[in-house]
């Protein structure tokens, strides 16, 4: 088989550039806002990825972390009857307001109580081991380096949450929360700190599995059981992603995301359509020929669409390796880009969809390829 | 008018007949303005000849070879073309039946930039369920055929206008059509390329048995040509032969 498309590509590479940029751009943009938006979304799950928890148990209904209600303890005990389950350990979330020593005015705080022993579960991949030792003191927290400023203090002095004094025992990074402020503390001092009196409970329970790669099966197994209160139960993964997916959505940056898709996917359609368009209407005597041979106007719609999957593989191939130098570089930077699979595919699909949209466009000129009109 | 061309009957066993047209109209509308281009039009073609079809630019010559061929639609009468009437077929019969039976050789070339001689012959030859074996052999001998099996590699824009029309004829060629159909063949070429062109045409229909169609305006075409038609204002106006025709025994002898 002479491959037509891909000889015409490779002769009249200029003519086809444009569509190739257009591809490319349009997969580029996408990827970074992308990768943008999930990296900066993504410290709304710094609770679960941060930690080592593999099934995490709450109230039903919970959307992100930091909208959890409290769950009754005895929970723990059902929990723990399952023989998948290792170790369960109570994670209690407060909502405070600080005031600092400094005239700061009050800052919203989200406070993470949490089990300061040298095996905790909670923020063990995000907390130095020395740092949540010294949590163990009474009314002990540890703050982000980068909210110092905003909460007005410094390492050893005091201030107060929902009223009562905690003292600053320590520093720490890569805690920042969008929103708010995240404070550290052991479980005990939350409880002090918790000014609602119906909060009995914790917010949730963390289980560690003997087998992690369980952690979705045995979350299903252990919902749906209602002799403790209520309760539901996610693995870390699953509520991870439902956590970032209520933000997007609740912030309207997933709106931004799709908004920008699609106009990404119209101007690069528009831009690869008139290319492939022009491709075809320069050729238009040779097709009309091949099609006074008897070659079928099927025959020749595949080869427009086959030069349309080139187009777009070509773009894509640019996009993919520009995109990853500039994610690198943007990590090398400190700003927040995180890629995942899902949305790597998302890319693809839209970049791929936009070269056959552009090449059903393209198809239509085929039209004028009537053999008739070669006989004047 | 040449004195020596005058009627001959076929000596040899009457020749079966290629293409038959029954009182065929073909008209034109654009706007208001119809123009009608065929008008009771008959005549047959036979077969293993090279007919040409002569008369000044504009009488109908394009419109009754693309009526002819199946390329466009009549308005009334009837067209066979191996004994299949073309009116009958829809259009993917229409694109089998070219597929099939049929070459083209127009005016212009019509060669895709991006391919040698050699795949330009060949690309059609896929589409025809030919092995890839198969389809690469005829494309070969059909370049060799009309000379050109020293440019096979080259490109479009590495050959000249002659060159160019050699490779077209064998694409045509090596689909080994029974009817061949050619547009002013000549006419973007100068005289000795000219010249070429219509002696491999002649050639073609001596050595393949294959019924050549040719259409020019061009009069010095008319002594290479087996019968000439002559057409003037959608008419036939008169059918001569050519006996022994000069050009045949130098294309059988090569
Ligand atoms: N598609 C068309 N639409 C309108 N008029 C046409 C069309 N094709 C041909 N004609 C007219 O039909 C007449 C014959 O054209 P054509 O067969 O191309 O002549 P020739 O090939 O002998 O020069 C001309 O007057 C031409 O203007
Ligand atoms: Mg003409």
């Amino acid at each position: 088989m002479v491959a037509l498309a891909r000889k015409t590509l490779v002769y009249e590479w200029r003519r086809f550039l444009p569509a190739i940029l257009a591809v490319g751009f349009a997969g580029l943009l996408q990827l970074l806002q992308l990768a943008l938006v999930l990296g900066i979304f993504g410290s709304t799950s710094l609770y679960i990825t941060g930690s080592s928890a593999d099934v995490w148990i709450g109230y039903p209904g919970t959307q992100s972390v930091g909208q959890g209600r409290s769950i009754d303890g005895d929970v723990e005990s059902r929990i723990l009857m399952d023989p998948a389950v290792q170790r369960v350990e109570p994670y209690i979330w407060v909502d405070g307001d600080w005031r600092g020593t400094t005239e700061t005015g009050g800052v919203s705080v989200f406070v993470s109580g949490i089990d300061p022993r040298a095996d905790g579960l909670m923020f063990s991949k995000a907390l130095p081991p020395d740092l949540r030792a010294r949590l163990a003191q009474p009314d002990a927290v540890v703050v982000d380096r980068s909210d110092l400023d905003q909460l007005g203090v410094g390492i050893g002095q005091t201030a107060t949450i929902n009223g009562h004094e905690v003292r600053v025992v320590g520093i720490s990074s890569g805690l920042r929360a969008l929103g708010g402020v995240n404070v550290l503390c052991s479980l005990d001092t939350a409880r002090r700190l918790d000014s609602d009196a119906e909060d009995i409970g914790p917010t949730y329970l963390v289980a560690k599995l003997r087998d992690p790669t369980q952690a979705d099966a045995v979350a299903i197994r252990l919902r749906g059981d209602t002799a403790f209160g209520p309760y539901t139960t996610w693995s870390a993964h699953h509520f991870a992603r439902l956590s970032v997916r209520y933000w997007m959505f609740d912030t309207g940056a997933g709106a931004g995301v799709l908004f920008l898709a699609g106009i990404v996917f119209l101007v690069g359609a528009v831009i690869t359509s008139q290319t492939l368009i022009a491709a075809v209407n320069g050729s238009v005597r040779e097709y009309a020929t091949l099609n006074a041979l008897g070659v079928g106007v099927g025959a020749l719609r595949r080869v427009v669409l086959e030069q349309a999957f080139w187009v777009g593989a070509l773009g894509l191939l640019g996009a993919s390796v520009l995109g990853v130098v500039l994610l690198l570089l943007a990590r090398s930077q400190n700003v927040p880009v995180v890629l995942t699979l899902p949305a790597a595919l998302g890319c693809i699909v839209l970049v791929m969809g936009l070269a056959a949209v552009s090449g059903l466009a393209a198809m239509r000129s085929l039209r004028a390829a009537d053999p008739a009109t070669l006989l004047r | 008018m040449h004195p020596a061309n005058l009627v001959t009957p076929s000596t040899a066993a009457a020749p079966t007949i290629a293409l038959q047209a029954e009182s065929i109209s073909k008209a034109f509308v654009s706007g208001k303005q119809r123009t009608q281009v065929l008008d009771g039009l008959s005549l047959h073609i036979d077969s293993g000849e090279l007919t040409l079809i002569s008369g000044p630019s504009g009488c109908g010559k394009s419109t009754l070879l693309a009526v002819l061929s199946g390329l466009q639609k009549i308005d009334g009468g009837r067209v066979l073309a191996l004994g299949s009437e073309l009116g009958q077929l829809d259009l993917h019969a229409l694109e089998r039946f070219r597929l099939q039976h049929t070459g083209f050789v127009f005016q212009g070339f019509n060669l895709f930039p991006a391919l040698s001689a050699f795949e330009q012959v060949e690309l059609p030859l896929n589409h025809m369920g030919l092995s890839r074996q198969e389809a690469r052999e005829r494309a070969r001998s059909s370049l060799e055929e009309v000379g050109l099996s020293h440019r096979m590699k080259l490109r479009p824009s590495e050959l000249s206008g002659g060159e160019k029309q050699r490779v077209a004829i064998a694409r045509a060629l090596a689909k080994e059509p029974e009817l061949l159909f050619a547009d002013e063949p000549t006419s973007a070429l100068d005289a000795a390329n000219g010249q070429m062109i219509i002696d491999i045409l002649h050639r073609i229909a001596r050595t393949h048995g294959t019924t050549v169609l040719c259409v020019s305006h061009d009069p010095r075409l008319v002594v290479h040509a087996d019968r000439v038609l002559a057409m003037e204002d959608g008419r036939i106006l008169s059918d001569q032969r050519n006996h022994a025709p000069i050009s045949a025994s130098k294309g059988i002898s090569s």
